[in-house]
């Protein structure tokens, strides 16, 4: 009996001191680091050591190596504080992270993401340091800092920008008997039926219409017709005419050359993306809806194609849609456990200002957010970049929508897609379904 | 007397105690904990970082309104009850190959084995590329009967089926163990039955698979459970294809290889929707432990037909 009670009474203590030990990430944790933090940052001033900074990115190999210069910048510029930078693109470790007391000070992050941390209260709003300051934010390119607002709140400083436009074949169009790109979607699909070969079998060797990626059918080739997957306010806007209008012309493609067939060059296409095997490195794509990092892609990768750029198509109806894409940034948040604020929105408007922007815009091949790099002759020089900036100035961009059930929504969209162009729904019936399915979704 | 014992006995459990508590710490930190967290968690509306909202059964609810649950419940059924026994064939056949005395045997099985220690992500990368439509090797020798094979990865009626491929390419361990059992029946067996006149065939029907069963059986009821936890090769696929940066659906095309685990995965990591994480898990786990119930009792019952206790 006594040796079943100790027996019980040591379990019992155990399992609350893991239990307690483990316990209290709760509700009070926010004051818990904002009390750390003022403490910590104290400590080091007193001390006259530079305050350490913690930041990780999602970019690996020789991207990082770029961040990491940008890094060793600031450390250069200033002796207050020290960033150490990371490479973390595990998302999920830094979601463990921000659980258990190890968040980073600063996060790089795309805006998609920063907005969804920011419905969930895992980064700090930069209103109060802006109005401090008085930084101004008219630096960025208005879409850019749109891209990270949440209900007229800013979260993250943009670094720099992502837009898509369309890439032609030369050779191609000119074998089709076209000397210039088209301007709507109707001209594109001629041109689309005329310049796609099949072989003997069926096979496609030469894709016209630019169905591949998946990724810009459902957004790109959608918005030409003026269709949006969300209205303003970010409810689900699946059951409208512009959408309907491009999956029937995407529809009569299919059907023409065969959806098995059409199937199989993706599936090659999408195993090959941004290899040497790449379909518009291999001059197998006329179109390419793609993104601004294309051409230093192919040029190191020796492709003889001879491509050039244009916006994407509107439609006879409605031309204004012409060079409407989506619109996203890279974004530099602080995290709202970080315990040094101060010191991450030092770091954060550095690296998302001229100087270290600069640094990463050229490093990575990506279009830049802060207006001033627009006319920057080195950032012109990068193959692509001046017409992606012509394109970027035009402020056409389609912003993701502030919904905390983006990810589960996009699912859903990208399901009823599959299923359309398996053939098992038509286009109305896929997306009156995907109504039902998205009206519960916040 | 009895006094001392008890002493003795005190101490030795009080050693023993000791000696087992970094297992007890353990097991109660890493097992317990977690396990009744999830449990309070899947009562809460919580993204894993800011504190947890009560919401009694909501999640619940949810689990049983998404028809996602029930399609990646239903795409696990499929790897559990139509992998598992092609599984099981393969490996059996290939450990009826093995255990013949045969010039070169030790280089057939560690051929046949290989695959086994291959890492998964390594393993299903490669398959990816044998799945290619153009490119990839199994097309290539559909090509040579005159089939043309499909995209594997892409169209919803093939992506299970080309799993399921790949899960034969995996059987070396099950095949070690059906392999042990074919060597432990007797070889008087087929000397009497070989006498009798019975072919071959006869042979592996009435002998060889009554005196394996119990073995086969087992490896089934592993191999179901492990289903339950089908994730990596199903990541790395979706993985690879939303390089068309989110062009394609979570869970494959139509989500026709979204396994239970990668919606779980999904809505705790990536929709931030721990609670309901929380509750499929659960519901995962009571699933699995009727299974586990039924299983033992069949494994029991097909032991004992076997003579076996």
């Amino acid at each position: 009996m006594k040796r079943k009670l100790m027996s019980s009474m040591l379990t019992l203590t155990m399992a609350a001191a893991v239990l307690s030990g483990c316990g209290g990430s709760g509700s009070e944790k926010p004051a818990e680091t904002a009390a750390a933090a003022q403490g910590e940052s104290q400590a080091a001033e007193s001390t006259g050591e530079a305050e350490v900074i913690t930041f990780w990115y999602n970019n690996t190999g020789d991207e990082a190596k770029i961040y990491e210069e940008a890094v060793a910048a600031y450390n250069a510029s200033q002796s207050k504080y020290k960033v150490e930078g990371l490479s973390v693109t595990d998302g999920q470790k830094i979601i463990v992270a921000m659980s258990s007391d190890e968040a980073p000070d600063v996060i790089k992050h795309g805006n998609q993401t920063v907005i969804q941390y920011a419905k969930n209260g895992l980064i700090e709003p930069l209103d109060e340091y802006i109005a401090k300051e008085g930084f101004d934010t008219g630096i960025y390119s208005d879409q850019a800092v749109a891209a990270n607002e949440m209900e007229g709140e800013l979260y993250a400083l943009p670094l720099d920008a992502y837009t898509i436009q369309m890439y032609y074949n030369k050779t191609l169009l000119e074998e089709a008997g076209y000397s210039e790109p088209p301007k709507t979607m109707e001209e594109m699909y001629e041109m689309a039926v005329k310049a796609t070969k099949v072989d003997a079998n069926g096979n496609i060797e030469v894709l016209g219409y630019p169905l591949f990626p998946y990724a810009s059918a459902r957004q790109e080739l959608i918005y030409g017709f003026g269709g949006r997957w969300w209205d303003e306010n970010s409810k689900p806007t699946p059951n409208n005419q512009g959408i309907l209008d491009s999956l029937n012309m995407n529809i009569k493609f299919r059907n023409e050359f065969g959806g098995k067939e059409l199937d199989s060059f993706i599936g090659t296409a999408n195993t090959n993306r941004y290899t040497e095997q790449d379909m518009f490195f291999q001059g197998k794509q006329l179109f390419r809806l793609d993104g601004s990092w294309l051409p230093t892609m192919m040029k190191n990768f020796n492709s003889d194609v001879e491509w050039g750029i244009t916006l994407v198509p509107g439609t006879e109806a409605h031309p204004e849609n012409r060079g409407v894409s989506r619109f996203e940034t890279d974004s530099i948040a602080v995290t709202a456990m970080s315990k040094h604020k101060e010191g991450a929105w030092d770091f954060t408007k550095f690296l998302t200002g001229v100087e270290g922007a600069r640094i990463i815009d050229l490093g990575t091949g990506n279009l830049p957010a802060i207006k001033a790099l627009y006319d920057d002759p080195e950032i012109l020089a990068v193959p692509g970049f001046a017409e992606f900036i012509d394109a970027l100035k035009e402020e056409k961009g389609v912003q993701y929508p502030q919904m905390a059930d983006y990810d589960e929504y996009m699912n859903l969209v990208n399901a009823a897609l599959d299923t359309v162009y398996a053939g098992k729904q038509t286009p109305e019936e896929a997306l009156n379904d995907l109504a039902d399915q998205s009206a519960g979704l916040e | 007397m009895k006094t001392k014992k008890s002493n003795r006995e005190r101490k030795e459990f009080l050693y023993g105690l000791l000696f087992a508590a970094p297992w007890i710490f353990g097991f109660l930190a890493f097992s317990v904990y977690p396990l009744l967290s999830s449990l309070y968690y899947s009562f809460t509306k919580f993204n894993a970082v800011t504190a947890p909202k009560w919401v009694g059964l909501q999640n619940f609810k949810d689990v049983f309104n998404d028809p996602l649950v029930w399609k990646s419940l239903l795409n696990t059924l499929f790897i559990a009850f139509v992998s598992t026994p092609i599984n099981l064939m393969v490996a059996l056949l290939l450990a009826c190959i093995v255990v013949k005395d045969f010039k070169g045997r030790g280089l057939v099985r560690t051929a046949f084995f290989l695959p086994s220690v291959i890492p998964m992500v390594a393993a299903t990368m490669v398959w990816i590329w044998m799945f290619d439509p153009t490119y990839g090797y199994i097309n290539n020798v559909l090509a040579l009967f005159g089939i043309k094979g499909p995209a594997w990865l892409l169209d919803a009626k093939y992506t299970k089926w080309a799993l399921v491929l790949m899960g034969t390419w995996n059987t070396g361990t099950t095949m070690l163990v059906c392999m042990a059992a074919l060597q432990s029946v007797p070889t008087s067996y087929y000397e009497s039955a070989e006498i009798d006149g019975a072919n071959a065939v006869k042979r592996f029907i009435y002998i060889t698979l009554p005196c394996v069963a119990h073995v086969i059986v087992y490896q089934a009821i592993l191999s179901i459970i492990n289903s339950f936890q089908y994730f990596q090769q199903v990541y790395i696929i979706v993985t690879a294809n939303s390089g068309v940066k989110g062009g394609s659906a979570a869970g494959g095309p139509e989500n026709s290889i979204l396994m239970y685990p990668l919606y779980i995965f999904h809505n705790a990591f990536t929709y931030l929707k721990m609670g309901k994480a929380s509750a499929m898990a659960w519901l995962l786990f009571i699933v699995v432990a009727i299974l586990t119930v039924i299983m033992t009792k069949v494994t029991k019952k097909v032991t004992e037909d076997a003579g076996g206790e």
